[in-house]
């Protein structure tokens, strides 16, 4: 989170500052790809390049706070992975009958990539292997750093539904790594 | 017994075994691992390094977007940015500029429809009675004003039934047996051949008598219902389309008469345009869902305009 320096920062990057938009953008990308990877694997960078050209704009007409402009950023980066699992789901490239088992995505266990890489990915992975609706909870409260009222408006849930999805998803992560001793 | 009706030795108490590798996570505690809190207990230590890890410094992979990100801004920061003033306006071009479309097309529509309307009831003033005699096949600008009384049926004729009565004239001049070779050459009759008697010579036929009549009598409504009797009598004159210049002679109307009114060109000019007229009825009954009565009824166009006759 940037603070009392984002009101500067927007007004300076909607003025046309380079270097305004880029400590913008340096801020919020990271956290932003590592909340598509979670929601939309293997597409993250595409749909972060859309969700920053959409940005950029929009973003003379943008009002409002670090935490609007957060929410922002993640409900276009969301619409954006949403329409690309439509998409993907209307047109699949290819049958999953014609790959040979070499060729099948291996999806390594989620404990194991964690006691492996003591890292972000690792906790990407262990959060990946929530459900969706948990994992995309926590990754809003916390790698976003919106709080409950916004997560809920992004989720079109209400908050109570996301507090306690927080919860189970919490729960959830202790007991994952109760059970498999990981420690990052 | 238990409560219910059951032996206890039949139903044994069999305490679960709790887990204890599970750790009992509080609100406070799922609060404090949210925020980022230190003070988060023992158990919950691994979980608070997960959601740690998940917000840690980006790696440059994560950073390799940003010169991309900078020429995009760099494009849109050099474009004009549009305003939601702009961008309303924009909109809202094209949807009041329809809106103009539409009530000018209507606005012409109910013009053109009026003035053609007050056209066909004959209302105009002369100038523009005649223009519209000559574009639509409106009636004669006063007609019946500058014709003497009781000719009213001529004025009728010269405005509009001329092609009426060249159809009539047709079976008349198809009828005669004999004039059927001699009548199609002609298809505007002059007076002297059709009109006087002269003419029976040269078209005429005793023997043609009776499908003269036929012709005569069927075609010219109550004019012809006087001139039946005189074609009758004339047999051999009532033939061809110079039939009108006879007939007129026989009520008596000879000198008005005097120039034929069968299908000439002039004739047929004055009656409109053919093509004109047609498409003017056409998109005047598309508009109102009514028929729209034919060139020349004066009376029936006022009434269907709704005017006083």
């Amino acid at each position: 989170m940037i603070g009392e320096e984002f009101a500067d920062l927007l007004t300076a990057a909607q003025s046309g500052s380079e270097a305004a938009f880029s400590r913008l953008w340096r801020n919020a990308n990271p956290a932003l790809l590592r909340y598509l990877r979670v929601i939309a694997p293997g597409a993250e960078e595409d749909i972060a390049a859309e969700t920053w050209v959409h940005v950029v704009r929009g973003l003379a007409s943008f009002r409002g706070g670090e935490q609007a402009w957060r929410a922002w950023l993640f409900t276009t980066a969301r619409r954006r992975a949403i329409d690309l699992a439509r998409h993907r789901s209307r047109r699949p490239e290819a049958a999953l009958d014609d790959l040979t088992a070499a060729q099948l995505p291996s999806s390594a266990d989620s404990a194991e990539t964690a006691i492996e890489n003591l890292s972000t990915a690792a906790a990407i992975g262990l959060l990946a292997g929530l459900p969706p609706m948990q994992a995309e909870v926590i990754l809003l409260r916390v790698v976003a750093g919106l709080d409950t009222e916004s997560v809920a408006r992004l989720l079109r849930k209400s908050p109570g539904a996301v507090r306690v999805a927080a919860h189970r998803g919490l729960r959830r992560l202790a007991q994952i790594t109760a059970d498999t001793g990981v420690t990052l | 017994m238990t409560g219910n009706d059951v032996p206890d030795v039949d139903m044994p108490n069999i305490p679960q075994p709790q887990r204890q590798d599970e750790p009992v996570v509080t609100d406070a505690d799922l609060v404090a691992l949210l925020a980022g809190t230190a003070d988060v207990a023992p158990g919950l230590r691994p979980v608070a390094d997960v959601l740690a890890a998940l917000v840690a410094e980006p790696t440059d992979m994560e950073l390799a977007g940003e010169e991309r990100a900078l020429a995009r801004f760099r494009r849109q920061a050099g474009a004009p940015v549009p305003t939601r003033r702009a961008r309303r306006n924009a909109n809202g071009l094209s949807s009041r500029f329809g809106v103009k479309v539409g009530a000018s097309v209507t606005a012409v529509a109910v013009v053109l429809g009026g003035g053609a309307a007050a056209a066909f009831a004959d209302v105009l003033p002369a100038p523009i009675q005649r223009l519209a005699h000559e574009a639509i096949g409106a009636p004669i600008p006063h007609a019946r004003h500058t014709l003497p009384s009781g000719s009213r049926s001529a004025a009728h004729s010269r405005s509009g039934m001329h092609s009426r009565s060249s159809t009539h004239g047709k079976p008349a001049a198809r009828g005669g047996p004999g004039t059927g070779r001699q009548g199609r050459p002609h298809p505007t009759p002059s007076p002297t051949s059709h009109g006087n008697p002269q003419g029976q010579g040269k078209h005429g036929n005793p023997q043609g008598k009776g499908k003269g009549q036929e012709g005569q009598g069927s075609g010219q409504g109550s004019q012809g219902n006087g001139q039946g009797n005189q074609g009758t009598g004339q047999g051999h004159r009532g033939k061809g389309q110079g039939q009108a210049a006879s007939q007129g002679r026989g009520n008596g109307q000879g000198n008005q008469s005097k120039r034929p009114r069968g299908n000439s060109q002039a004739d047929r000019r004055k009656a409109g345009h053919p093509h004109l007229s047609g498409l003017f009825r056409l998109v005047m009954e598309s508009l109102t869902s009514r028929p729209v009565p034919r060139p020349g009824c004066g009376v029936a166009a006022a009434r269907w305009a709704g005017w006083p006759a």
